[in-house]
């Protein structure tokens, strides 16, 4: 396995789509009415770019081992139905130990301007 | 405080995979998630800190309050389980989360929610 402690993404651009918002909060038990749920982020922040490592082969992540250990969403505000929001990963770091390997994955997710939205970090262990 | 008892099910954990488009097939197939050493499809830890996310937003008197929302994924959740999910705001902007399982398990451990 290769650690790849600072690898950079490109940034993926998601529109926030209303459907998409309410079926999803749905899904959590939330009402849709009451605006978008925090952990959407889950989907815009997080889901936008987590595949790009996934399918990074030099970052051989086997996904068929993987286990989210920890997630942390911070807000700088909630996106709102019908923007466009940009969502960039990277490896914060990548460590292997006692035949288990964490990798720390962050993503920042910002709008049309470049202001802040959510900050995303993730710990993702891999057993080997 | 906020407070939700759900059991959890195959068709919500299919629900939620196609909500989130997290369609790892852990969550989805049985068979699958037998061969790679699960008891059977687990509930996506997304589902749960999403429950969790649904009564913080509701402590928090909506969710366009919250500012920060974390936890750490501590124990499996398979369908036929009951997780409690709780919500309290605990002053100075924090809210007191925890979620546990019918066994008094917590499943979810170093719950922080923040809002605003």
């Amino acid at each position: 396995m290769a650690a790849v402690a600072g690898r950079v993404y490109p940034a993926v651009q998601f529109d926030i789509e209303p459907d998409r918002v309410a079926e999803f909060a749905r899904s959590i038990g939330a009402d849709p009415k009451d605006g978008v749920p925090p952990t959407f982020a889950a989907v815009y922040s997080l889901g936008a770019t987590a595949p790009q490592l996934f399918t990074d082969d030099e970052a051989a992540v086997d996904f068929s081992h993987l286990l989210h250990a920890e997630q942390e969403f911070e807000f700088q505000r909630h996106p709102r139905p019908g923007e466009t929001v940009t969502s960039q990963g990277r490896v914060a770091s990548d460590t292997s130990r006692r035949g288990m390997r964490f990798v720390s994955f962050e993503t920042d997710t910002t709008d049309r301007g470049g202001a802040p939205v959510c900050k995303s970090r993730a710990l993702f262990v891999i057993r080997s | 405080m906020r407070e939700r008892r759900v059991t959890f099910t195959h068709q919500q954990i299919a629900t939620y995979a196609e909500a989130s488009g997290d369609r790892n097939p852990i969550h989805l197939d049985d068979g699958f998630a037998r061969s790679v050493g699960l008891p059977g499809v687990i509930a996506h830890g997304m589902l749960q800190m999403g429950l969790l996310g649904t009564v913080a937003s509701e402590a928090a008197g909506g969710p366009e309050h919250v500012t920060r929302l974390a936890v750490r994924f501590a124990g499996m959740v398979v369908p036929g389980d009951t997780v409690i999910f709780k919500a309290e705001p605990a002053g100075d902007g924090r809210l007191e989360l925890s979620a546990t399982n019918q066994k008094g398990e917590a499943v979810l451990t170093k719950a922080v929610g923040e809002y605003r």
